[in-house]
């Protein structure tokens, strides 16, 4: 029993704790500030805002 | 399969475009290994859904065989599709979101294919398992226990994978789907330790061991396929429209209020239960609590896709992803009311809940891997998909027997709910009345199959490389051969 508890405790609080860390480092290292910036981190050069990047084979008009 | 490293790019290609080229390379071996392995298991589970649900119309149908039997092939459907289909689908996704997100190339190039290999063994000893009889009895945890060992170490190594490329990041913002993923990665071998811990300890008996069994189910969807899910919907719908999310502050709001309020709701499963009233009312107060992250997901990507449903026509990732994120909508509001004990009165025990939690995995999570898949292997094995007109059969077929699966089920599970509370409807006349609409659950599930089919035949040919050569990521060239 006293194992069970051991292993239930140590989880809760590792995990607990893990995410008070996350959300203090996202909050130091400005994770939270440039919202604009943060949506658009997933595009670039090669595949800016406005292009779309999917079609059904044969039937997209790919530039 | 040949190494991501031995292939020459093509020349010509600006420079951010070659590194996403080299991102998706380095991901081909372990990626398209584990979705391949997935569809495999898809069709497995789905052939083991069809024998349990024509078995719960027809009894005698191949009740011979012992290991045949309903009590076997139910809980082998339900493990193929969750640590078979699902979770491979949901790994092979992650790594890849991983390593596109940091962009960095995928680690562990010789680890990560071998966990592929011990995943399947995994998964194939505990289904001969349950159906040779062995099955633990605990739903969700139906595998022997000794599996939790190989599954365990290959979810470390993909630990580390992820905290490598996250470590290694070459972008300085931690993208909203990165914390959807970290979330997922983490939480899971948690779960899967503590769930198998408190389900075999001998000191945790009855109540207690049904409650820690719910908390488990319950956070498997919620808190492994949810998060890989709506991470990959938070990825796919911007990318493939070529629009940031509308709300990117809500959408980082939605992943902190998930992270704090779903692995609350696991006891709503036991209400009316002899549990204490208090650990069943926590779990229908985190219920209700859910709905915060989940207005703020929906309303975001509406108004993401607003003025872009167009693409719906053309694009056959944003047809699964967004019928997907609709699902997640529903089934995340039906769950909160279901919650409710006044609902659960009528609706537990019957055949709602099973539309219920098909809707949940299915429609939300299953369209959402199917919709990764249709952006993500082209990617990785460099070729087109070989025809728009499987892709279409998939579509339909999948998303019309979801509906008649869903709405068949919901309808006469909620009758036999306000049947069953009726004490002079005697039971048998019950069973009567669900006999059609379990009838309508096997075609739904006929369908669905055909739709899994086409899919794997699809798979198997991009695979064989048999399609139009892509070349760069959006460009589409004629393969000499083909």
């Amino acid at each position: 029993m006293f194992l069970v508890y051991l292993v239930i405790w140590a989880f809760t609080l590792l995990a607990g704790a893990s995410a008070v860390w996350a959300l203090a480092w996202a909050v130091q290292t400005g994770q939270f500030r440039d919202f604009r910036a943060g949506a658009a981190s997933i595009f670039d050069e090669g595949e800016p805002v406005g292009r779309v990047t999917d079609a059904f084979p044969g039937e997209g008009k790919h530039p | 399969m040949t190494p991501a490293v031995a292939q020459p790019l093509p020349e010509g290609l600006p420079g951010d475009r070659l590194s996403r080229i080299q991102i998706d390379r380095s991901c081909r071996q372990t990626v398209v290994w584990y979705m391949v392995s997935a569809v495999a298991w898809l069709l497995a589970g789905s052939l083991l859904a069809l024998l349990a649900s024509i078995k719960m119309h027809t009894p005698g149908f191949l009740a011979d065989a012992d290991w045949l039997t309903f009590g076997r092939v139910r809980p082998a459907h339900l493990s193929t599709m969750i640590y078979g289909w699902g979770s491979m689908a949901g790994v092979g996704v992650l790594l890849w979101l991983q390593a596109r997100l940091s962009r960095v190339r995928l680690p562990l190039p010789l680890l990560l294919p071998v966990t592929v290999v011990i995943w399947n063994l995994a998964v194939l000893y505990g289904t001969v398992r349950i159906l040779q009889g062995a099955s633990t009895g605990i739903e969700w945890l139906e595998f022997p226990v000794e599996v939790l060992a190989f599954i365990g170490f290959c979810m470390a190594v993909i630990i580390v994978a992820s905290v490598l490329m996250f470590v290694r990041r070459q972008v300085k913002h931690t993208y909203v789907s990165q914390w959807y993923l970290f979330g997922a990665v983490l939480w899971f071998p948690f779960l899967y330790i503590l769930g198998v811990v408190l389900s075999e300890a001998g000191d945790v008996r009855g109540v207690a061991k049904a409650a820690a069994n719910w908390w488990f189910a319950h956070n498997v969807l919620g808190l492994w396929f949810t998060p890989i899910g709506l991470a990959t919907a938070y990825y796919m719908i911007p990318k493939v429209i070529g629009r940031p999310v509308h709300s990117y502050h809500l959408s980082l709001l939605g992943f902190w209020t998930l992270a704090i309020f779903y692995n609350w709701a696991g006891t709503h499963h036991l209400i009316g239960g002899p549990l204490p009233a208090w650990l069943v009312t926590v779990g229908i107060v985190g219920s209700m609590m859910m709905f915060i992250p989940v207005i703020t997901v929906a309303v975001n990507h509406h108004l993401t896709m607003a003025g872009n449903f167009h693409h719906l026509r053309t694009s056959p990732t944003l047809r699964f992803v967004v019928v997907a994120a609709m699902s997640y909508t529903v089934v995340s509001f039906q769950g909160s009311l279901t919650a409710l004990r006044a609902v659960n009165e009528v609706s537990h025990f019957t055949h709602y809940t099973i539309a219920h939690a098909h809707l949940g995995v299915y429609a939300f999570f299953t369209m959402m891997m199917f919709g990764a898949a249709y952006y993500i292997l082209p990617r990785l094995m460099n070729t087109e998909w070989h025809s728009a007109r499987w892709i279409r059969v998939h579509f339909w077929a999948t998303s019309l027997g979801m509906a008649l699966y869903w709405l068949g089920l919901t309808w006469a599970g909620w009758r036999q709910g306000e049947m069953m509370n009726d004490p002079n409807i005697p039971f048998l006349a019950i069973v009567e009345y669900t006999k059609p609409w379990l009838h309508s659950r096997s075609l739904a599930g006929v369908l669905m199959t055909i739709g899994h089919v086409s899919f794997a035949w699809l798979v198997w040919n991009l695979v064989r490389q048999r399609g139009a050569a892509l070349i760069g990521p959006t460009l589409l060239k004629r393969r000499k051969s083909a």
